[in-house]
């Protein structure tokens, strides 16, 4: 299989010059200074963007004490690499790593944390923003307050 | 045929089970099936509207065509992040 990537990548089978990615879901907390700490960027990279998305302490304006997240997990990492590969047509993205949580997630933890390594912020920047607009559209994640 | 219906988030509350069986005619399709499931679950039948539809792991419009052994789900809104 030729790899898919529109960066005349050389490589077959996703080796070369692809994007790198790292998808995790999972009911464990998301520890943002080790996933940080394994940050992995080229010399031609200059733009390492983050993400953290956090449980706030209210719903509605009803107080809560935390969100419980559902996923069809096996739908949501179909949909997660549709997403990936369209971010790999549109910048010269060198990775994205993201960690979404599933089950309970409690107030000020992080339910969604987003890595993108770019050469320029700018590229980083929309990658992101599209990468978490796409997510909120068409990957199937619900959230339940927890009074 | 018969094709495997699974329901996520409030879905799963609305319709009282999280997976059913459905016996449709050879060549319904997605819509028929969800006008059918309209009436087999009528509290999912306000959600008629916002209601996305999946074959497998893919989104699908109401005029595909499903085959023996299609896994369909049905769910709300998604709200990740």
């Amino acid at each position: 299989m030729k790899c898919r990537c529109s960066r005349r990548c050389k490589g077959a089978d996703g080796i070369g010059d692809c994007m790198k990615r790292e998808l995790t879901i999972t009911t464990a907390a998301i520890d943002e200074a080790a996933l940080v700490s394994k940050r992995v960027m080229s010399h031609g990279m200059g733009a390492a963007v983050y993400f953290a998305g956090v449980v706030r302490d209210s719903e509605d304006g009803v107080a809560i004490r935390a969100i419980e997240y559902e996923a069809f997990e096996k739908m949501a990492r179909h949909q997660f690499e549709l997403i990936l590969q369209e971010i790999e047509k549109r910048w010269p993205v060198e990775s994205v790593r993201l960690v979404h949580r599933i089950g309970v997630v409690r107030v000020n933890e992080a339910s969604l944390w987003v890595e993108i390594i770019a050469p320029h912020r700018g590229e980083a920047l929309a990658a992101c923003e599209f990468l978490i607009d796409e997510m909120k559209r068409t990957v199937p994640i619900w959230k339940k307050p927890v009074a | 045929m018969t094709v495997k219906v699974s329901f996520y988030s409030y879905f799963k509350e609305l319709a009282g089970v999280a997976a059913a069986a459905e016996s449709l005619p050879a060549g319904a399709t997605l819509g028929e099936l969800h006008d059918r499931l309209m009436e087999r679950f009528p509290k999912l039948a306000p959600m008629r509207k916002s209601t996305l539809l999946a074959v497998g792991v893919d989104y699908q419009p109401r005029s595909c065509v499903l085959k023996e052994g299609d896994e369909v789900s049905l769910f709300p809104p998604v709200q990740g992040g």
